[in-house]
């Protein structure tokens, strides 16, 4: 299955090690990169992605304002919201998935995660995994 | 020859994103890839790399604490320290650690490979925030940042300090002995000199000494507005 990814991170290096896990996979397209919630929601609008990649601890405006904002502008599409963060904690995945988060996955376990996670958004499925805690897709 | 480059830092997507940034360039491999300080200082050893990066924040050993043990070891080692902040401390520190680069992860696309290739070239490689420091204590004092005067962590030996960061991370007496290899009774002894020097009574002080000279990092989370009619689930 197809999937269009955009990638906001406000570490170029992080966005480069999402790119080539994700980039493995065939038919994935990253699509594009941002480097903080303002430019995101602007490539959002631009490129219509399937996937947000989004960090929420960024610059200017942090993940779950852009992931809030995100929702609100996209309402009727099928667009879907995966937050990779190095915050590993419940309440944090809780804020993320009230802002409209479909997903949760720590940065730490990010190599193991994502990919997994990726594939169960793009199919309008929760996934959410603690580095600690069980993960789980449904 | 190519040039043999050992990467340490606990996040694997951030290595995925140094290894695709560093293979890039012809002439250099990453021979190695650590994911804590203690891991890294086996791999350093074992594979005797050109360069060493070392990010500050790792779990069980911090970076600093890698690049002191690293040059102790083996003072030809040259090491690059990663660092997700630039503050006047942090910068003593990995200077008096003895690291010959010191880049800022949010900067790292743009100046690792600058930094490799001044240590390849025997020259070293900072930030501009960090030469201005050095530049200012230069001018100070007529010489450069002093070793004298290391920041908050005089009277801490080296194993004092290790023992310090796994009690910070949250481990028992007995799973600090099992990382170090040594007896709990001599973890313990460690733990109460450790508290006798810095005058701590607890180990939620022994915390925030350790936050507060880089022994450990933490992420903060970000300051959340939340909109007035968003409701709990």
């Amino acid at each position: 299955m197809a999937v269009r990814i955009l990638l906001v991170d406000d570490h170029p290096i992080v966005r480069q090690g999402l790119r080539t896990l994700l980039e493995g996979r065939p038919g994935w397209e990253v699509v594009g990169e941002a480097s903080d919630g303002i430019e995101a929601l602007e490539k959002v609008e631009s490129l219509q992605p399937d996937v947000v990649v989004l960090d929420i601890t960024m610059p200017r405006m942090n993940g779950l304002e852009a992931c809030r904002l995100i929702q609100r502008k996209t309402k009727a599409s099928s667009l879907e919201v995966l937050v990779v963060t190095q915050h590993d904690s419940p309440q944090m995945m809780r804020e993320a998935l009230e802002a409209g988060a479909r997903g949760y996955v720590v940065k730490s376990n990010a190599a193991r995660d994502l990919l997994e996670a990726v594939e169960a958004v793009s199919q309008h499925r929760v996934f959410t995994a603690m580095a600690r805690g069980p993960q789980g897709s449904y | 020859m190519k040039l043999r480059i050992l990467l340490a830092d606990d996040h694997e997507i951030v290595r995925r994103g140094l290894c695709a940034l560093l293979q890039k360039h012809e002439g250099w491999e990453v021979c190695g890839e650590a994911s804590d300080g203690r891991q890294a200082i086996e791999m350093a050893k074992q594979l005797k790399p050109d360069v060493v990066i070392v990010d500050i924040g790792m779990p069980h050993l911090n970076g600093l604490d890698t690049t002191r043990q690293l040059l102790q070891y083996d003072p030809n080692f040259k090491v690059i320290v990663l660092t997700i902040t630039d503050s006047d401390q942090i910068i003593r520190e990995a200077l008096d650690a003895g690291a010959r680069g010191f880049v800022l992860k949010s900067d790292a696309a743009r100046d690792l490979v600058s930094a490799v290739e001044a240590l390849q070239s025997k020259r070293m490689f900072f930030t501009p925030r960090v030469n201005d420091l050095v530049l200012a204590g230069f001018l100070e004092k007529g010489h450069a940042i002093s070793r004298n005067e290391p920041p908050n962590l005089p009277t801490l030996t080296a194993r004092e300090r290790e023992v310090t960061q796994l009690l910070a991370e949250g481990k028992s007496s007995k799973e600090v002995a099992t990382v170090l290899n040594l007896s709990t009774k001599t973890v313990e002894t460690h733990r109460s000199n450790i508290m006798r020097k810095l005058s701590l009574h607890s180990i939620r002080d022994l915390v925030v000494y350790a936050i507060k000279n880089n022994i450990i990092q933490i992420q903060m989370p970000p300051q959340v507005q939340r909109p007035t009619e968003t409701t709990m689930a």
